[in-house]
Parts: structure tokens; sequence; C-alpha cells
């Protein structure tokens, strides 16, 4: 019965503290607008690279005198936007092999290039017999970006390549998700970093939001010698902040938009995942601020759990990659279903994969419950 | 204990009644048998040091400790703390100001802001909070330019004012304070205090004065008076202050290297049976006795034959602050004695 009293309450506390509107609606902008500038089509790195070769066999249609690695190599050269090539190198033999790739090390170590490329000694003849056909790279490995985004940058020289000789060869390199890639006219580093930077910033922003509601909330423990029952306190929270979250994706959503979203499935389905990623958001951060005793302890709570989500998101580590407990442990966590729920809707143009949904939902049930039972049994006195 | 229960058939309607309360927290007893009554309108002092039992006497009656920890029979407003239906009906019934007024008011807000939404707490309509509000503002004398200003910008003063004045938004019939004139600068506590006279005059209602601070004596009409969960005392200040040996009438003096040992000779002064002594300076302390104007002069005399250098001498009439200082120091006293019979019988068993 006390309820929109409260529910008021909570909108006053948060119009009257202008740092949190601030974060709640201008930090979004702010990051959209950095990323939609960004956009304008093209790959997402560029790589200094050389390449080796220790291919003999002479093409036997395009040009008697050239091989297919010439061909790969003058693409790289002239026609790729995402590569540049520093050198190229024929090896003669082993020996010759060996001290050049030595050098390649080097040029790699001293960061002249990013990545080089080994043409293999079969590279014309798998072509020329429709096999398979190997390119090998070195990269850095310390560098994770780099490392992922390589596989989706060699697609440039391969497609040119396979325009070039009219074949439509098989390469090792090739990555299932070419077929997905969002188009060069569309808005590519807004819509690759769409899903991770979304969910982060919904997520993130609402888990900030609420994980102070509780702790940092003073005459909290006076309230309570009012007939307002603790219930209906927990109950205005989660109302006043769902209306907050329902404001703030539509913002990045519209936002999104107004700079290119590329989103090939429902636009519905998009925003309810949205929406229920924020929802996630609020119930962690309404349970870390119930079990918080000061606003100190909810920050570092708030950082951890953030980072934990963060991390295990499935964006910088494949989770099928990591032992099984540790695979249950990251389904636990939004993002490892808010990402692929995103992609798969935008990118592949896939409906709503209503497992994800559901766990989405359980997550954000669990930890609204365990806010409640915390802050039922919160000791909360004035 | 001179305790001034009201008998059920007094006109006074009793609001706060209170028999025999203990309350435990695990094997530790906090309060011993405590028992008061309160009649409706009256202001009542909660005085003790810290660890007295004050406040855990207030927070059984605001329905914050379980019944599990407490017996007896506690009734507020004619309801059992001790049972949940009650406590939402209690609640309503009573207003409570923390002793910070942070904890009492959104400093963000405005103190109409803060008015509305600890009203919406009480299931009040806005209009009618407002009104309320704006009458109480006036009482406490709270600028009308800063109702509508946040509370960040307001005095220290004026925050308690507003804190105070959410506390009777919703017109409840017992009002608790818990230290309302701490970290008030002296100047203001004495402004604080004849607020809350005023508020109790004005409206009637029965305040809980829960404070270290003596000078709340002033304004209470029965003072309790708390020590180890004890209830030592529970009566009006003046009747409290005429128990005193010569209704309270004091005479202090200044002594030249005032130490213990001169005031043991002072209570040896053989001339009464009943003398107190109290230090209350480096150089001064202070003396109760029977047939005080008749002994005065002997006493003086005493203490020059004994070799007292006196520097100065007044008369005066004890104030509560000297009443609560006999009472504890009464008790400790009385504890001392208990404490080295019980070891003397120990060691003549031994």
């Amino acid at each position: 019965m006390y309820l929109s009293g409260l529910v008021k309450k909570e909108f006053g506390r948060i119009q009257s503290d202008k740092r949190t509107l601030v974060l709640i609606f201008v930090i979004p902008i702010i990051l959209i607008v950095i990323f939609g500038l960004t956009s304008g089509g093209g790959p997402t790195a560029y790589f200094d690279t050389a390449i080796i070769t220790r291919d003999k066999e002479p093409c036997d249609c395009y040009n008697s005198t050239d091989g297919y690695d010439d061909i790969f190599i003058d693409i790289v050269e002239d026609d790729c936007e995402a590569w540049g090539l520093f050198e190229d190198f024929e090896s003669e033999d082993d020996d010759d092999f060996d001290k050049i790739f030595d050098k390649c090390v080097e040029l790699l170590r001293d960061e002249i290039i990013d990545v080089f490329i080994i043409l293999p000694d079969d590279f014309s003849e798998t072509i020329t017999n429709d096999t398979n056909t190997e390119i090998i790279y070195y990269i850095d490995g310390s560098d994770q970006q780099a490392k992922d985004a390589v596989e989706v940058a060699l697609q440039e020289p391969i497609g040119k390549f396979r325009l070039e000789i009219d074949k439509t060869t098989n390469f090792t390199t090739m990555s299932p998700y070419l077929e997905y890639e969002v188009p060069f006219w569309e808005s590519q580093v807004l819509n690759y970093a769409f899903a991770l930077i979304a969910s982060m910033l919904i997520l993130g922003l609402l888990m900030n939001l609420t994980s102070l509601s509780i702790v940092s909330e003073k005459p909290l423990p006076r309230m309570l010698l009012t007939p307002t029952a603790k219930d209906e306190i927990i109950l205005s929270k989660l109302i006043a902040n769902t209306i907050i979250m329902i404001l703030q994706v539509t913002e990045i959503f519209v936002m999104s938009a107004i700079f290119g979203l590329y989103c090939l499935g429902s636009l519905f389905e998009l925003y309810l995942v949205l929406l229920m990623t924020g929802f996630c958001g609020i119930c962690m951060g309404l349970f870390i601020s119930a079990i918080s005793k000061t606003e100190q302890v909810a920050n570092q709570l708030y950082m951890m759990f953030f980072i934990t989500v963060i991390m295990f998101s499935g964006a910088f580590i494949k989770i099928d990659a990591l032992p099984l407990a540790m695979q249950i442990i990251i389904n636990s966590l939004p993002l490892s279903h808010a990402i692929p729920l995103i992609v798969n809707i935008t990118m592949k143009g896939l409906p709503i994969d209503y497992a994800h949904l559901g766990s989405l939902a359980l997550i954000s049930t669990t930890f609204a419950g365990m806010a409640y039972i915390a802050f039922r049994l919160k000791k909360v006195e004035v | 204990m001179r305790c001034n229960l009201i008998s059920t058939t007094d006109v006074k309607e009793i609001v706060v009644n209170v028999e025999n309360l203990e309350v435990s927290f695990g094997e530790k007893k906090i309060i011993h048998k405590v028992s008061f009554n309160v009649n409706r309108g009256e202001i009542i002092g909660f005085f003790g040091i810290s660890g007295a039992g004050k406040t855990t006497i207030i927070r059984v009656l605001t329905c914050q400790i379980s019944q599990k920890n407490w017996t007896g029979y506690v009734k507020v407003t004619n309801l059992n703390p001790g049972s949940k239906k009650n406590h939402a009906k209690i609640l309503s019934n009573i207003g409570y100001v923390p002793q910070l007024e942070e904890l009492n008011l959104y400093y963000d807000l405005t103190p109409l802001k803060n008015v509305e939404i600890f009203a919406s707490c009480y299931n009040m309509k806005k209009k009618e909070a407002l009104a309320i509000a704006k009458e109480l503002f006036s009482i406490l004398d709270i600028p009308e330019d800063t109702w509508n200003k946040p509370l960040k910008k307001m005095s220290g003063g004026e925050k308690k004012r507003v804190s105070m004045a959410i506390g009777l938004i919703h017109k409840p019939d017992i009002l608790f304070l818990d230290e309302p004139t701490t970290g008030v600068d002296a100047a203001k506590r004495y402004d604080v205090l004849s607020y809350l006279k005023k508020l109790n005059r004005r409206l009637g209602t029965t305040m809980f004065l829960i404070t270290h601070d003596m000078e709340a004596a002033l304004i209470v009409d029965r003072a309790a008076i708390l020590r180890d969960g004890k209830l030592l005392e529970f009566d009006s200040n003046s009747n409290l202050i005429t128990s005193l040996p010569s209704k309270g009438l004091v005479a202090r003096f200044s002594i030249e290297n005032l130490n213990e040992e001169k005031i043991n000779i002072i209570k040896q002064f053989p001339n009464v049976s009943n003398i107190k002594t109290i230090r209350v300076g480096n150089e001064t302390f202070e003396v109760l006795m029977d047939d005080f104007e008749k002994n005065l002069s002997k006493l003086i005399q005493f203490m020059m034959e004994k070799g007292l250098k006196l520097n100065a001498m007044s008369r005066d009439v004890a104030a509560f602050r000297r009443y609560f200082q006999l009472r504890i120091q009464e008790e400790e006293e009385k504890e001392r004695r208990i404490r080295m019979q019980q070891e003397t019988s120990e060691e003549v068993q031994f």
C-alpha cells in the first residue's frame, strides 16, 4: 500500500543525484557516439606482414611464368585495405628458409611487422588440384585481439585471390563466420562491438546504480520504524530501477540505430534481450547492495562481479575450451548468454534462443531472490 | 527507587505500560526487571551513562527487539510490541527522531520532498502531509524560503528541526528522540529543548528523550535514571531533588590542594548521619547533608580545625545533574560494599 510513495522516493533520490543521472544517460550516448563515429566500413585491424613463399610450382592456366603464390603476394601488396606488405621472401631450400624464418621472427619481435605468412611448397599445386590449401601465419601471441582479428582479416586477400584466379579454393584458415560478417557499407566497428559494448554498458551501469541503492540509503533503517515493510522497500527499488533501465535501454537502442545498427533479425527480440540483460544487472546490483555493509564493500564487490562477468562473457576466453566446472560457472553469468543472443539476432538473423533467454531470466530471478533473502536477514537498526 | 507508577484507575491515559521488563541476548541480561508507566502528553527523559540500557528499552518499545529476547508485560498505545501483527499499528502510532539527522533525512532532497517520502510510508495523502508539515515548520521556526531548498544547504539547527518535524508528520501518540541535543552547540541546545517543549504543549505528543545531556531534565516531566540495565529512579525532577538531604541544599567549597584524603576528612564530620560529598572540580567539591542550615557553620568550623584552607564557599540548590551524579555514585559505592563483603566471606570460608 506504500509502494507508490516508495517508488516516487526512489525517483526523487535518483533525480537529486546528478552524477547518477549523468552515468545513466550520458555515458551511453558518449560511447555510442564514439563507436558510431569510428565506423564507416573497413576492417577491424591493419596488419603489416612479410610473406615467405616456398612455392615452386608454376601456374598452369593463369600465367606460365608466375605461380599462384606471386598472385597472392601481389594482392596482399596492392589490393588489400587491411594488409600492408613489408617484404616478400622466396626460399630456395631448407637452409635458406631457416634463415628467412629467423629474420621474420626478429621483425615480428621488433614489432616491424604484425604477422608473417608462409605459403607452402605445394601452394600452387593444391590450388591447381582443388585440394585443401594451407596458409600458415605467425603472429605475436601476446596480443589476443590481434590473434583473433587476423583470422577475419585474412579473409580479405583470400577472397580477392579467389576472385583473381576465378577459383573457389579451400583454405584452412577460412573462418566459419565469414558469411555473417557485417557488410562493409555498414558501421562495422559499431556493429562488431555492439554485442559486447551494449550488453556491458547496460549490465555495468545498472549494476553500478543498484549496487549502492540499499547500502547508501542512510535513512533506510529509520524508514523501517514506519509501517513500511522490508518487502515493499526492496520491491520499490526493483520497480524504480527497472523503469530507469527501460529508459536507458531505449536510449542505447535508439542511439545505436542512429549510428547504423545492423540487425538481420527481429529488432523487437533484440530490444527484449537488452531489457533482460538490464534486468539482470539490476538484480545483481541489488544483491550486492543487500549483502554489503558499507559503500566501499559494495563498490569492491561491484568491481569484482563486473570484471568476472566481462572476463567470462565468452568474448575474451573461449568457453568451450575451459573445464566443465568452469563452464557451469560461466553459464551462470549473464553475458555468456546475452552476447550470443545479440550476435545471433543482429549478425546471423536467427530467432531468439529461448534457452539463452530463459537462462538470463533464471539468473535474474536467482539474484533477485538472493537479494530479497539477504535484505530480509540484513540487520538494519537506527 | 522513587517510581511514580500510575494506577489504572487514574484519570490520565497511560500510553506506555512496562512491568518487569527483562531483556537478554544469549546468556547476557541487559535489562533487569524494569517497570514504569507513561501518561499521554508527558515528556520522559531516559538518563544514564553508555551501556545503561536506555536504548534497549526504547528498542523494545519500538518493536526493534524480537519477543524471544525479552519477557515482561509491555504495552505501547495498548498494543503488545512482542506480537508481530501489532508492529504496523504500533509503528503508525509512534514517531522516531534518530541522533543523527542524516539517518532521518534525504539531504539531497528538500524538506517538503522529505515530508512527502515519509508521509507515504504512513499512507498519508500528500495534501494532508504538506498541511501538517507547514504547521510543524511554523512551530519550529523553519524559514519558509528553505522549504524547497535541498536540505544539504540548511544549517545544522535547521536540519535538526526538520528531523523533528519528520518524526511528527503522521501525528504520532508518542515521539522517541535519541540524543536530541547531541552534536548541537551549547547555545543551540536550549533552543532544541525549548522547541521540543513547545511541540509537546501545542500537539500534546508524549515524548521519550534518550540522552546524556542533563540539561534535558529542564523540560522533562519525569526522569528515568538507568544504570547497568536497572531503573534506579523514575520520578519528576523536583521530587528527585527534594529527596536529597535538606531538599537539595548544597554547599560548594573551594579548598587549596584538594585531594581524596581531604574529602575523606570532611566525610567524617561527626554532627550528621547523612552527609554526601561530590567533587565537581580540581579544587571544588560540594556537600549535601541533613539539617543543612544548622550544620553548615559547624562543618566550616570542623574543616578549619582539621587544617583545611578554604578559598571560597557558596550555597545553592542542587540541579538534576548533581542528583544524577550522586545517585550513580551511591549505587557504585553500594556495589563496592557488596563486592568487599563477598570477598571477605570468601576469605573466611577459605
